[in-house]
């Protein structure tokens, strides 16, 4: 059973106040967000339920939101999820070359993790920042200009931070 | 050097923040609107400006404005749409994460015109630092007395939210935008009832995107008149153009509509050229949706006149021979780029964006990329470049919301310009697999800029 901490579900409040009265399923997205973030990266079912309580609404209508936008995780990620903008302007500067070499470094295709759990690779469309390609979003943010050298460091810190915290 | 109305300050150090922004002359605007004018007024002065929604479909703001009902004793909504997701389009990123201020503003002045007393900006999911931005600069305005209770002492009230997608493009088209913020899936609404008599909550609705909000900033500041005489014809204003692709400078540009699409792409003050000596074989000027022009049309329209970077000009000849402003995303393509694989890489994007509820954009986008898969592997069959432009065809006017017309465009652009292209894929399949096809008569002549 998951629960949010008391500071969270401050948050959780303040939240469902934004939207008018009665409309507390508007919270949603935000909320799926919040629960995405702490409780391991990906909604489990026993999560989703949860967040339907919250809101007083129905399971079925957190599955169906969670199900349909791509950033929601229905399954358990990596540590670290590289989700690398493959579409149009991305390709055009060689996206497709930086997703293989990823490939190839960590030994795992598009959509899997590596089996020590510290890596996912996942291939995205655009991000909206088709002037920095090819790129990846890393957590909250974006690596731009990506290199087979950049994506080696990106890797190494990866590494090193998930060390350190160990 | 063009006029500057939104990026003139972005790169003023510490812009970002309230004290510099309100030094450089910020909330000028909200103290001239909120004081000295009603709400009414500023709908006439947006009208009078000719500003046109810069979200892609180009359609004029104050009309939008002005469709708003106004039933009694039922609250309004303005609500930002900041859920930039066509390909090759990164200009509302820019403007909030560097001066995020400009649009607040914006925000504010839109709210009072049309009576928003809680107004919403809904930025897509992957944006993850931005909010945190708008926020600070939102509690910033709050602190002065921007927002809140009886802003500036003149008894109107306004809170502004920011509310995260999370990943899906079919919500920056308006009424899969207003499902998403009601916390559902981001399937578009059939059209009427329109967002303006029935919208959020089913309450009335405006949403405009980020740069037309901002854009009402000097509109206000300067009058709508001196606006609307920045520019050519219907094509009023400052744009945001973002460039991307095969350039040498990529990145975001304030343009006044009437350069050359020959200067933005080789003036050294713009895209400044293709890298490494390359030639121009093709560019989609407006975002992924646009048609793709080929090198000879992009630069002259067919009549041989000099091609313009506004809204008139970028479409003429139709989609025959000419394209869109769109969103402002400039894409170029130089010699090395292979058509068909770009066309497989935008088929791919729809299908995966599809929402799925009209099935001919949720089978046709997939049919679509299966096809153009097989095209670019050097595995299709002429007849399949048929059969595409078929599907396309089938695809087109037949949905709910322009998902489905925004699929069909460029597959149907890039058989149109370049189907000898297609044609080599089938008839040299396994060199097509060592090599691109070129340049071919696309842009013959060969242009050289004099710029």
């Amino acid at each position: 059973m998951v629960q949010f901490s008391e500071e969270k579900l401050a948050k959780v409040k303040e939240l469902i106040e934004r939207y008018p009265e009665g409309k507390q399923k508007s919270a949603l997205l935000p909320l799926l967000h919040l629960a995405q973030d702490s409780f391991g990266g990906w909604l489990s079912s026993d999560t989703m339920d949860y967040v339907a309580s919250l809101l007083s609404i129905e399971p079925i209508e957190v599955y169906e939101v969670a199900t349909f936008y791509s950033m929601y995780n229905t399954k358990p990620i990596g540590k670290y999820m590289f989700e690398v903008c493959q579409t149009g302007p991305c390709m055009l500067n060689g996206s497709d070359n930086i997703i293989e070499y990823i490939s190839k470094t960590l030994g795992i295709k598009p959509g899997e993790t590596t089996s020590d759990g510290l890596f996912t690779l996942k291939t995205v469309e655009c991000l909206g920042a088709c002037g920095y390609a090819p790129l990846m979003q890393l957590g909250k943010h974006y690596r731009e200009h990506l290199t087979k050298e950049k994506v080696d460091e990106i890797i190494a810190e990866c590494r090193n931070t998930a060390a350190a915290n160990n | 050097m063009g006029r500057k109305l939104l990026l003139e300050k972005a790169h003023v150090p510490g812009i970002r923040s309230y004290e510099v922004y309100r030094r450089e002359g910020g909330y000028a605007s909200v103290e001239k609107a909120l004081k000295t004018m009603s709400p009414e007024a500023i709908v006439e002065e947006v009208k009078k400006s000719g500003l046109r929604g810069r979200g892609g479909a180009g359609f004029p703001a104050g009309m939008k404005w002005s469709f708003i009902a106004k039933p009694e004793g039922v609250p309004r909504h303005l609500v930002c749409n900041a859920d930039e997701s066509e390909p090759g389009t990164f200009k509302d990123r820019y403007l909030m994460e560097f001066i995020p201020h400009l649009l607040i503003e914006g925000l504010i002045v839109a709210s009072y015109a049309l009576g928003s007393h809680a107004t919403y900006i809904y930025i897509r999911g992957e944006y993850a630092w931005i909010p945190d931005i708008l926020e600070q600069a939102i509690n910033e305005a709050k602190a002065n007395g921007f927002l809140g209770k009886n802003i500036l002492g003149t008894g109107f009230d306004c809170e502004i939210y920011v509310h995260r997608g999370a990943g899906a493009y079919i919500c920056g088209e308006e009424t899969a935008l207003i499902e998403s913020l009601e916390g559902k899936r981001g399937n578009p609404r059939i059209k009427p009832p329109f967002p303006a008599i029935k919208g959020a909550w089913g309450r009335p609705t405006v949403v405009n995107n980020v740069e037309t909000l901002a854009s009402v900033v000097p509109i206000i500041n300067i009058g709508g008149d001196e606006y609307s005489s920045i520019g050519v014809g219907k094509s009023t204003g400052t744009k945001l153009i973002s460039a991307c692709g095969n350039i040498n400078k990529p990145g975001v540009y304030e343009i006044d509509m009437t350069i050359s699409v020959e200067e933005f792409l080789y003036s050294d003050e713009y895209c400044g050229g293709i890298p490494n000596g390359k030639k121009l074989k093709a560019c989609i000027p407006g975002g992924s949706s646009v048609p793709i022009l080929p090198a000879n049309l992009l630069l002259k329209t067919a009549k041989g006149e000099t091609r313009y970077m506004n809204y008139e000009s970028l479409s003429d000849g139709g989609f025959a021979t000419g394209s869109m402003m769109g969103s402002g995303g400039f894409i170029v393509l130089d010699e090395d780029q292979c058509i068909v694989r770009n066309t497989y890489s935008l088929a791919r994007f729809y299908r995966h964006e599809s929402c799925g509820q009209c099935s001919p954009c949720r089978e046709g986008t997939g049919w679509m990329e299966k096809l153009l898969y097989r095209l670019e592997k050097g595995e299709g069959k002429t007849s399949d470049i048929d059969l595409l432009w078929d599907i396309q065809s089938k695809i087109e006017g037949n949905t709910i919301c322009p998902l489905g017309d925004a699929a069909a465009w460029p597959v149907a652009a890039a058989i149109r310009h370049f189907r000898d292209e297609f044609e080599w894929h089938v008839t040299h399949a396994a060199e097509a697999q060592t090599r691109n096809f070129g340049l071919a008569h696309y842009a013959d002549p060969i242009h050289v800029p004099t710029v």
